[in-house]
């Protein structure tokens, strides 16, 4: 069973990214989804000031109205 | 520069309150506007804009759902009027982000938080240049006006005779910690002197250079690193959490066990609004007789209290923050604060009733080692707190607060600036009480003003706020937090130590975001109360009352008794039955001046 598929709407990564500025931010966050297997994400909060970024970054593995990967049969690509 | 026809209007039900702050900016600045009511279709706009003549077009939009759909068939309709080339096109709010509204043919895109003058530059054809506002955060003063004059003139009489006679003791005596601590002022820290008077790990590390398990020495290459990522991250803009004058500084605790973590928790704490940052050093630290040398990592909580270490932090702080090096509670106590003074550390913590009844240390030893390391306060006008965290045992809080109250006196008799430091927690004495059943308010403001009826002294709330009130669960922990700071400016009191929202996690070390967590938390609870505060009920007051006269009779048996040292072992500050064990650490090394 890929655990993904039991998630029921979305995963949010709350980190703090080493970073010159908010764009390298979003870019870092981007990589790292894509690095986790994550296609359908959105960076919900961005933050830079001094060191580096606060960031929340979600990726939705359901979203209302899919056919959801935790119902019997409704296995999709997560 | 020419004034434009300006057409505003929300894509939204309801009406955006940026679009009509834009429209009297705009008005401000003579152009000529016409804002539309919410809920208006695409088609509409578009006929508003042909009957106005609009110029530039600025919509808004909160609501995520059907975004791209619904600004994509607005784009084709201006396009299908035929004025695409006649408008600017520019689209804001929360929905939208910049990337989003080029994609869609805008010609401009306002992220959430755009400033009013940033859309008034577009309007007028303008680059937009943000205002560099120097940082106007300036190092707070934990102290404020506070005159430390006494208000109740029969605990003051008892403190000052308590006070003499504990300092006619400690004229007379000398420990292995007060030595080292000379032999370090003289330059000759790790010398045979000193190595004679420390642990074997102490003196295997300086002889053999053999570290204690778990310590690794940290290379000038990654130190290269660090300050480059230091250099290049300095906080230009840090967040100031307080709204008001009355409202306390924040500070966090760090000691992740790396110099090189702590400084990046420090640097994101900063620029997340802590106005001063505490170190922590590792518990082995307070048992062990000497300090180690070298920027020294360790894999454990609690950073290595050693010259580099610090130097290397001190190096990295911005100019704003305060900076704590505690000492409270081992027997490194005036070597901590020697070392800490030196490193240009702005206050420090000194207890030694709660350091030996809580901490482990023995009671004569913390004494003698106490009311040296305020002797260095003094000289390094680092002021110290004082926490009682002896409650955190099953001390009542009247009988840590005389205790505290105690050292306030010696640190004023040796010409230091003591701070109070009462916990704000849900302790043992209140879990078996219930004075913290009903809510959290009353028996800390009950704290609060019975020090404040005694003595006019900065107060610190500790430490952390809300001492095992928190869970692992991060929303509760934040809340819990910030109910707890919105207290402390309720109370008017000078400051208050955070905890992450990990405070409760005990499976690793604490992340820098479980940090700014809480920081937020605090900020939203100083915004949120402003001017207003929390009202205690009249309970707080009878507990207040209650308080001042247990802690007059603990001072009257500790003055009846004649010894405070005395007082310390014979439970008179906190009783084996109540959890208070006078320390092990360090017996029988106090001896008579030489």
């Amino acid at each position: 069973m890929d655990a993904k598929t039991r998630v029921v709407d979305a995963l949010d990564i709350e980190t703090f990214l080493i970073c010159k500025n908010e764009e390298e931010g979003r870019r870092i966050s981007a990589g790292l989804m894509e690095s986790m297997g994550c296609s359908d994400f959105d960076l919900v909060y961005i933050h830079h000031e001094g060191i580096g970024a606060r960031v929340r970054i979600r990726a939705y593995v359901n979203r209302p109205g899919d056919r959801y990967t935790w119902l019997e049969g409704g296995e999709k690509d997560a | 520069m020419r004034k434009k026809r300006v057409l505003l209007s929300p894509l939204d039900p309801v009406h955006d309150i940026g679009l009509k702050m834009i429209k009297n900016a705009l008005d401000e600045a003579g152009h000529t506007t016409f804002l539309l009511p919410p809920d208006v279709t695409p088609g509409e706009i578009v006929e508003e804009a042909l009957d106005k003549k609009a110029e530039v077009i600025l919509l808004s939009r909160t609501l995520g759902y059907g975004v791209a759909e619904l600004l994509g068939r607005f784009v084709d309709l201006i396009e299908g009027a035929g004025i695409r080339h006649q408008v600017q096109l520019g689209i804001g709010g929360m929905a939208i982000k910049p990337e989003l509204a080029a994609e869609l043919g805008f010609d401009q895109g306002f992220g959430p938080k755009t400033p009013v003058e940033e859309a008034v530059a577009f309007v007028e054809g303008r680059n937009y240049v943000p205002t560099q506002e120097a940082s106007t955060k300036k190092k707070g003063n934990l102290l404020r006006e506070r005159t430390y004059d006494y208000h109740h003139e029969e605990i003051n009489s008892l403190l000052e005779e308590i006070s003499e006679k504990t300092l006619e003791w400690y004229r007379e005596v000398d420990s292995p910690g007060v030595r080292r601590a000379e032999l370090r002022e003289a330059g000759s820290a790790g010398g045979q002197d000193y190595l004679e008077l420390s642990s074997d790990s102490i003196r295997d590390f300086f002889k053999e250079g053999i570290l204690p398990s778990g310590l690794r020495l940290i290379g000038e290459e990654e130190q290269k690193s660090l300050e480059n990522v230091i250099a290049t991250g300095r906080v230009e803009n840090p967040r100031i959490l307080q709204r008001q004058p009355h409202q306390p500084l924040v500070f966090i605790q760090y000691g992740t066990g790396c110099p090189f973590m702590d400084i990046a928790h420090i640097k994101g704490t900063e620029a997340w609004g802590a106005d001063g940052v505490v170190h922590f050093d590792p518990s082995w630290g307070a048992k062990t007789e000497g300090l180690l040398a070298g920027l020294l990592s360790h894999e454990e909580n609690g950073s290595v209290l050693s010259e580099k270490n610090l130097e290397l932090i001190k190096k990295a702080l911005e100019k704003s923050t305060l900076w704590q090096v505690r000492a409270h509670r081992g027997l490194n106590t005036p070597e901590t604060v020697l070392l800490a003074g030196e490193a240009g550390a702005d206050l420090t913590k000194i207890n030694p009733v709660y350091g030996s009844l809580g901490g482990g240390t023995d009671p004569e030893r913390l004494l003698a080692d106490g009311l040296k390391a305020m002797e260095y306060a003094a000289r390094y006008n680092m002021p110290f707190d004082m926490p009682t965290n002896e409650e955190l045992c099953g001390v009542p809080a009247f009988k840590a607060f005389a205790g505290m109250l105690i050292v306030t006196q010696l640190g004023l008799a040796l010409g230091a600036k003591p701070v109070l430091q009462p916990l704000f927690c849900y302790s043992p004495e209140m879990m078996l009480g219930g004075q913290m059943e009903d809510n959290y308010i009353d028996y800390n403001a009950a704290k609060v003003m019975a020090l404040r009826g005694i003595i006019d002294a900065p107060i610190w709330a500790g430490a952390p706020i809300g001492f095992l009130t928190h869970t692992e669960e991060r929303v509760q922990s934040a809340v819990s937090t910030s109910f707890h700071a919105g207290m402390a400016a309720s109370l008017d009191i000078e400051g208050i130590s955070i905890a992450s929202t990990d405070e409760a996690y005990s499976g690793g070390p604490i992340t820098l975001p479980a940090r700014i967590d809480t920081l937020q938390g605090t900020g939203e609870a100083f915004r949120f109360l402003g001017s207003a505060g929390m009202q205690p009920t009249s309970r707080a007051e009878e507990w207040a009352e209650e308080l001042t006269s247990n802690i007059l009779r603990v001072l009257k048996e500790v003055a009846k008794n004649g010894s405070f040292l005395d007082s310390l072992y014979q439970g008179i500050l906190g009783s084996k039955e109540e959890g208070a064990y006078p320390g092990r650490n360090g017996r029988r090394t106090v001896q008579k001046r030489r």
